[in-house]
């Protein structure tokens, strides 16, 4: 093989390798830097001019336009607290009291990082829209069937949740993993 | 080949891949950033986008619960002039974020005062103004305001309220 087929073999190989590395961590791999309390992850690097070129690349792809953690932090869960995958073929129910922030909301999101359509046009419950028990505490259902309240509907299909504390109280803004955050139980599957 | 002449090809290929690797990882933000500016339409104007629902497939995860605003802005012509009275009653920011996604200002309803009336400039940008500056990373970039529908019988008024907002070359 002459020199330069060899240096053209070296480039084309080494560009796909180098562009299959960046695919493997930043595409398929988890993102660095997270913190997890219970099944919600959020990472103190979101939002922030900080972290390491890997950790840019996967904020730019994930938490585009995302704010800092002192205006707001964003929890992801991709499964309940057992750890198995959150899928809509199932129904989940969250509980748990208000965090302590001056706003909340938890969102679905389908696959693909969009909001999941569905016929009653609802994707969250929130501060204002959740209803509470007499204890001041609240349950809610994420399911694909039909619910009249603090419901959050979903596909049959894999699906996250995002939890958004805006404002949070300045020791979970110091200390997010410590956070007390809404439990994520699996209820029924089929 | 020699054995030793593989060794040399080999290590040059993944000296290329490490190469390419890093650069692609660098590259991605800001390509991604790119994207979202052009998408958003002309630069140094405010757009106001319709509450977001499933059809929404712009920026990622977008909130159904607040109106986002945005101002792409290029400031090589000139500095930016943003206003905006702040929506009473309800959670308000404006944030700015630099060509490669980070986020450098921010700004919410509890520290406005009412409104918010300032110049956005590049980094390096000498000239005094009378005005409050907040200068820009990089000369393309974007500002955000976010407006929480904290209920939803007063959407029509929150949404009025966050149209207000302004943004144009100085």
């Amino acid at each position: 093989m002459s020199l330069f087929l060899k240096s053209l073999a070296t480039l084309i190989l080494g560009t796909v390798l180098g562009l299959a590395m960046t695919w493997a961590v930043v595409f398929r791999g988890d993102m660095p830097g997270g913190i997890a309390d219970g099944a919600w992850h959020t990472n103190l690097a979101v939002g922030s001019a900080g972290g390491d070129m890997r950790t840019r690349a996967a904020v730019a792809l994930h938490g585009l336009l995302a704010l800092n953690r002192s205006e707001t932090i964003y929890y992801t869960a991709m499964t309940d607290d057992s750890g198995a995958r959150l899928d809509g073929g199932c129904a989940y129910r969250i509980a748990g009291r208000d965090p302590d922030t001056r706003w909340w909301s938890i969102t679905a999101y389908g696959a693909d990082d969009y909001l999941i359509a569905n016929p009653a046009n609802r994707y969250s419950i929130s501060k204002n829209s959740v209803m509470r028990d007499a204890d001041g505490g609240f349950d809610a259902e994420v399911s694909a069937a039909s619910r009249a309240s603090n419901w959050i509907p979903v596909a049959r299909a894999p699906f996250s949740l995002t939890l958004r504390l805006y404002n949070p109280a300045p020791r979970v803004a110091a200390d997010p993993v410590h956070a007390v955050l809404p439990k994520i139980e699996k209820v029924s599957c089929g | 080949m020699s054995v030793r002449g593989w060794i040399g090809w080999t290590a040059a290929t993944l000296v290329v891949a490490l190469a390419v690797h890093f650069a692609s990882m660098w590259y991605l933000p800001r390509l991604v950033m790119s994207r979202a500016l052009a998408q958003m339409g002309a630069v140094n104007t405010i757009h106001h986008g319709k509450r977001a629902d499933a059809s929404a497939h712009g920026v990622v995860r977008p909130s159904p619960d607040l109106l986002y605003s945005v101002c792409p802005f290029d400031l090589s012509r000139a500095a930016l002039r943003v206003t905006a009275p702040v929506p009473r009653g309800t959670y308000w920011s404006v944030s700015m974020f630099d060509d490669a996604t980070n986020n450098f200002f921010v700004l919410n309803d509890a520290h406005a005062n009412g409104a918010v009336d300032f110049i956005v400039v590049p980094a390096d940008w000498e000239k005094p103004m009378p005005y409050r500056l907040v200068r820009s990373p990089s000369v393309r970039g974007l500002v955000v305001f976010r407006t929480l529908i904290n209920d939803e019988r007063n959407l029509a008024a929150i949404d009025a309220a966050r149209r207000k907002a302004k943004c144009a070359p100085l």
